[in-house]
């Protein structure tokens, strides 16, 4: 393909991008440099809104609890995420069904799951949950007040909505193992545990990686599950970076853009820093390509 | 941690047998007995959330949220439904939801099937460059280009229209869209282009007759994907609505924490979400799977 007809095929797309995507963001950018205000040109600051940022305790406090909570998440993604994905894999006939009643969750607005999972636990709706807990003899927990279960709580949605998607990539890479492979390992006498551990996880751990990229990216930036799952979350620490950049930069009469931008910026550094080996699997792709 | 592009593109998820055929698989006759209940334990945990909360909506409103919960001795009743209807705009926020998905679901895909043909056929770093770029931007935390975007439409006066929730949402999720059609499209061997260019198509001509043609699953994936992306956003909808074009997720967040009754109609809105996207979840599972072991970026 010629650079010319390469150039108007992209071109829409190109212009849409630059004028929605690169233009907002540059925006940003010069934002977090500024005191500004909605539909005001701002002035120049320096590094004000960054020093801010990083001084500020209660940013401190939602940047913990939210690389806590992705931490967390990400694990326990992995670890489901590859013990469902076996079971699926060895599933024929069900699967379809299994796959379907499951995908559900993933499928539907974060902010609907997330509010059918408060109604499970809040005492004044009759919360089941806590009910049952009750019979096996557990004790009154707090979960929108305290931050520890809600933190529970809010980790348990997360792994609830993108368990379906963590399953599907790894069940993916799982067909992709040969089955001689896994035939010479227990020939070899290697034990289930050992052909899991040595063999087909090391066989598959691209798609663990990629697994593991997108679960980092999506759980550090949550917000839709928090409004229902947290109420409180700035009272008890619960705060993500999310909720915290909208407190201060657009909820009722919260107008320090400036420190939202600077905050955003933040972000978006430490998400290219983890960006980096994908980047280079990409342009290893266009070398072979060439 | 590199990623195996070739691992991902394993698109076969099939519904049927995958771990070998014939005399190959040694346990044919064994039925994973275990896996199958413990799967099934899964399921229940999975759809107990929609499962209360579809009870909850159908109770009558003054034992909806009893404590301790009543949990059958009950009349059923869909009033909190006919409420939701008659009391609240909800028929204006559902229309809104669905106009911005099937607008920015169209846009998406007319200016994204160029794009994504235009990368799949250009191996150089240009078109490296170009995807790494698209995988920054769907990376992005979404306020830092949502609330730009939520000033620059206040200054062209198309703040809290349904086009410009839209145009937002297209732009958004455009790197998604073109890397999973790029991937798709990667798959049509190069020689088709050449035949069909020989035969005396044009490059545009051979996109719409050869191409798309041979493309549709794979733009039936990127359909449902961007359509769904639409239909679940919250975020960008919450900064770029105020009440002309609010959707169904700002709608459903703004009525929790107030009266008991509308608390109820928020969930029976919630439910009516619910039941399209189960049917999704089944009628459209192979494009589902499809797109998220191809694609496999959420946006």
């Amino acid at each position: 393909m010629k650079a010319r007809e390469f150039w108007l095929l992209f071109a829409p797309s190109f212009v849409v991008m630059s004028g929605l995507l690169v233009v907002p963001l540059i925006r940003t950018i010069q934002w977090s440099f500024e005191e500004v205000h909605y539909g005001t040109p701002g002035t120049f600051v320096g590094l004000d809104n960054f020093v801010h940022a990083l001084t500020d305790a209660r940013f401190g406090e939602a940047a913990l609890f939210t690389i806590v909570v992705t931490v967390i998440t990400t694990t326990i993604l992995l670890v489901l995420g590859y013990i469902v994905a076996t079971g699926m894999n060895r599933l024929t006939l069900s699967r379809p069904l299994v796959l379907g009643i499951l995908l559900v969750s993933y499928v539907l607005p974060n902010l609907v799951g997330a509010v059918a999972f408060s109604w499970l636990v809040d005492d004044n709706f009759g919360g089941i949950l806590n009910r049952f807990i009750g019979l096996m003899g557990g004790s009154q927990v707090l979960w929108f007040t305290d931050q520890v279960p809600n933190a529970i709580l809010i980790i348990a949605n997360t792994v609830w909505h993108m368990l379906p998607f963590a399953m599907l990539i790894i069940l993916a890479g799982l067909q992709g193992v040969p089955v001689e492979l896994r035939e010479a390992a227990t020939i070899d006498g290697a034990s289930p545990l050992q052909t899991h551990l040595h063999v087909i996880i090391p066989t598959i751990r691209g798609v663990l990686g990629f697994v593991t990229l997108i679960s980092i990216m999506d759980v550090l930036r949550m917000f839709d599950n928090l409004i229902p799952l947290s109420p409180q979350a700035a009272t008890i620490g619960n705060e993500s970076i999310m909720l915290y950049v909208y407190s201060v930069a657009f909820a009722d009469g919260a107008e320090q853009l400036g420190l939202g931008s600077a905050i955003n910026v933040l972000t978006i550094i430490l998400i290219l820093i983890m960006l980096i080996p994908f980047m280079r699997g990409i342009f290893k792709e266009a070398k072979v390509a060439r | 941690m590199t990623l195996n592009i070739e691992a991902l593109s394993t698109r076969a998820i099939t519904t049927g047998d995958i771990e070998g055929k014939g005399p190959r698989r040694r346990d044919g006759h064994k039925k994973p007995v275990i896996t199958g209940i413990l799967l099934g334990i899964l399921c229940v945990l999975w759809m107990t959330p929609f499962v209360w909360m579809a009870l909850s909506v159908t109770k009558p409103t003054d034992i909806a949220f009893a404590n301790p919960p009543v949990y059958w001795d009950y009349e059923p009743t869909l009033k909190a439904f006919v409420d939701l209807w008659e009391t609240t705009y909800f028929s204006e926020y559902l229309v809104n939801t669905l106009v911005v998905a099937v607008i920015s679901t169209i846009l998406a895909l007319i200016i994204g099937i160029p794009a994504a043909y235009a990368l799949s056929r250009f191996p150089s770093y240009v078109s490296a460059i170009l995807l790494v770029l698209a995988l920054v931007f769907r990376a992005l935390p979404r306020f830092a280009v949502v609330l730009p975007m939520y000033d620059i439409s206040r200054a062209l006066g198309i703040y809290d229209t349904t086009f410009a929730l839209a145009l937002a949402l297209v732009a958004i999720n455009q790197p998604f869209t073109i890397w999973l059609l790029r991937n798709f499209f990667a798959e049509i061997p190069r020689e088709l282009d050449e035949a069909a260019m020989i035969d005396g198509c044009t490059r545009i001509g051979m996109l719409r007759r050869v191409m798309i043609p041979l493309m549709g699953p794979g733009i039936l994936t990127a359909g449902i994907f961007v359509f769904l992306f639409a239909f679940q956003e919250y975020l960008t909808a919450l900064v770029l609505t105020d009440t002309s074009s609010k959707t169904v997720p700002v709608f459903i967040a703004t009525q929790l924490g107030q009266t008991l009754p509308m608390l109820q109609q928020a969930g029976a809105a919630s439910i009516l979400l619910t039941i399209p996207v189960i049917l999704i979840a089944f009628i459209a599972q192979k494009y589902l799977v499809a797109g998220l072991s191809d694609g496999a970026v959420k946006g």
